[in-house]
């Protein structure tokens, strides 16, 4: 598999929490830990899921009876 | 129509909503709604973020903290959706408050109020639904939806925000 390397900022806290994850052995390293979190919310934010939503908000704000 | 008609359905509100109708000067389109909950975790993000959003004269925001215990199958979305503790609370006190609806503009969330048989829209359903319940002109809501990327922190991919407007616009 390619990687990439990047380089973000993150809030320390949240970093914090992430890396006891890791140290507790619930996940092989920190990088896999990213790229799974990452993968994951990507899977539950389909942008063809968020689309199909946003349309529907609109069906309902001009036509909809509550 | 008018200050938290009773007509109106009472909502849930999430923290996107709040604080997108805010960035658009829209936070008044709240008030239709008979009762605008506000999860305490939820307040305490948007008090975080934008903290005006929530004092805004005309709307009278209550907030409050979910009683009943959540549901396993609410559990079990959570862990799944990843949810954060703000949409978790939002989604508890939907349940709570059913037949009401829950304002969202996470998609997971929404996912999750769909598998639950909660009613949930976003900040675009709001600002779209002023036209039909004349709180907004169709050209007023126009030149809201066209300032949206630049007034507001609400992603949403250009082209969708096109067809948004397009349909808007073909609305008689």
């Amino acid at each position: 598999m390619i990687k990439t390397i990047i380089h973000a900022e993150l809030p320390t806290e949240l970093t914090a929490r992430a890396h006891s994850f890791v140290e507790e052995g619930w996940a092989a390293d920190f990088n896999e830990l990213l790229a799974e979190a990452l993968r994951r919310f990507l899977e539950s934010h389909s942008t063809r899921v968020t689309e199909s939503l946003v349309m529907s908000d609109v069906q309902w704000g001009l036509h909809g009876n509550e | 129509m008018g200050t938290n008609d009773h007509s109106a359905p009472l909502v849930v509100c999430d923290a996107g909503p709040l604080i997108h109708l805010d960035e658009l000067g829209c936070l008044d389109l709240l008030a239709d709604f008979s009762k605008v909950l506000v999860p305490e975790t939820v307040w305490q993000e948007v008090q975080q973020h934008r903290p005006g959003a929530l004092a805004r004269p005309g709307v009278t925001l209550r907030r409050v903290a979910p009683l009943a215990p959540p549901p396993p199958a609410l559990e079990a979305l959570a862990q799944v959706l990843s949810l954060h503790t703000g949409e978790w609370e939002a989604l508890r006190l939907a349940l709570e408050h059913r037949p009401g609806l829950l304002l969202t503009d996470d998609t997971a969330a929404r996912l999750a109020a769909g598998n639950l048989g909660i009613a949930t829209h976003g900040t675009i359903g709001v600002l779209v639904r002023a036209i039909r319940r004349q709180q907004r002109t169709k050209v007023e809501t126009l030149t809201v939806l066209r300032s949206l990327k630049v007034q507001s922190t609400l992603h949403l991919k250009q082209s969708l925000l096109d067809a948004v407007i397009v349909e808007v616009e073909s609305f008689a």
